[in-house]
């Protein structure tokens, strides 16, 4: 009972965001900032909840404001 | 073949103070000399960085947006590079320039625009959302509280205390065989090395 019950709960079918309507910008700190840690690390797709792509987006719009000292690469 | 480039440059606060236009002409001036056709260039914003950078802890971007061969872009990198008013460069291909972009370096053009003189370098910015550590007026909502779900019921919990003696004993049991094994282990050893030694 257990297992299906965990089953049942995680499931298959996740839902997904994309960033198709508001692309993700290295200037947009506010949003950027968002899917950070505590620590000042990207957070996961099973954090973020975006698709792959908008993910490897997120993952070169932070390293880009990294870049220009818009945030910080740790904590 | 030329591409439209965003380019954003932070520039010494010390320039911006001294000239504003000076300092956007360090930036235009050097795009023109290695052949790009500037379309925009505008002040974006000045605020206090993540970390310092050539020891400084503020400084002023600007944004520009131009046409360049692909090839020139490693000695304008460079160039930047050693440039002291320029702290850091970061340059972007992109497929079109935005709309609004020309609406406000239009804006920065005309007579009435000023650039207002950068703060100190140890200036702090002031924090607009100020977190009181009470979510409970938060426009979201008060959180939800913490539970445990527990989906077992009573049965469960019941054959669950009526198993766990029964793998204490199983282990026991277990335990001793082991043991017993290895003896029987050794003396199997014993007998298959005494012909040998015949």
């Amino acid at each position: 009972m257990a297992i299906k019950g965990k089953l049942g709960r995680r499931g298959n079918t996740r839902n997904r965001r994309t960033c198709d309507e508001q692309p993700l910008d290295y200037k947009d700190v506010e949003t950027l900032e968002k899917h950070l840690t505590a620590y000042g690390q990207i957070q996961g797709r099973r954090r973020t909840g975006y698709v792959a792509k908008c993910q490897r987006d997120l993952k070169l719009a932070i390293k880009r404001a990294r870049h220009l000292g818009l945030m910080p690469f740790v904590g | 073949m030329t591409t439209i480039y965003e380019g954003m440059y932070l520039l010494d606060n010390e320039a911006v103070r001294q000239d504003w236009n000076a300092a956007k002409s360090i930036i235009t001036s050097t795009l023109e000399k290695h052949g790009a056709t500037v379309h925009t260039a505008r002040r974006w914003d000045e605020r206090r960085l993540a970390y310092p950078i050539k020891k400084r802890n503020r400084a002023t971007f600007l944004l520009s947006y131009y046409e360049i061969p692909g090839e020139n872009i490693p000695a304008m990198r460079r160039e930047f590079e050693l440039n002291d008013t320029v702290l850091r460069s970061l340059e972007m291909a992109v497929d079109a320039i935005p709309e609004t972009e020309t609406e406000l370096a239009a804006a920065e053009q005309s007579a009435d625009f000023s650039v207002p003189t950068p703060p100190d370098d140890d200036a702090i910015d002031e924090v607009e959302v100020i977190d009181d550590g009470d979510d409970m007026d938060d426009e979201d909502g008060p959180r939800r509280p913490r539970t445990r779900r527990v989906s077992r019921t009573e049965d469960d919990t019941k054959a669950a205390d009526e198993k766990k003696p029964a793998d204490e004993t199983k282990a026991a049991e277990a335990t001793d065989e082991t043991a017993s094994g290895d003896g029987t282990d050794d003396s199997k050893k014993e007998g298959a090395t005494a012909p040998v030694e015949d």
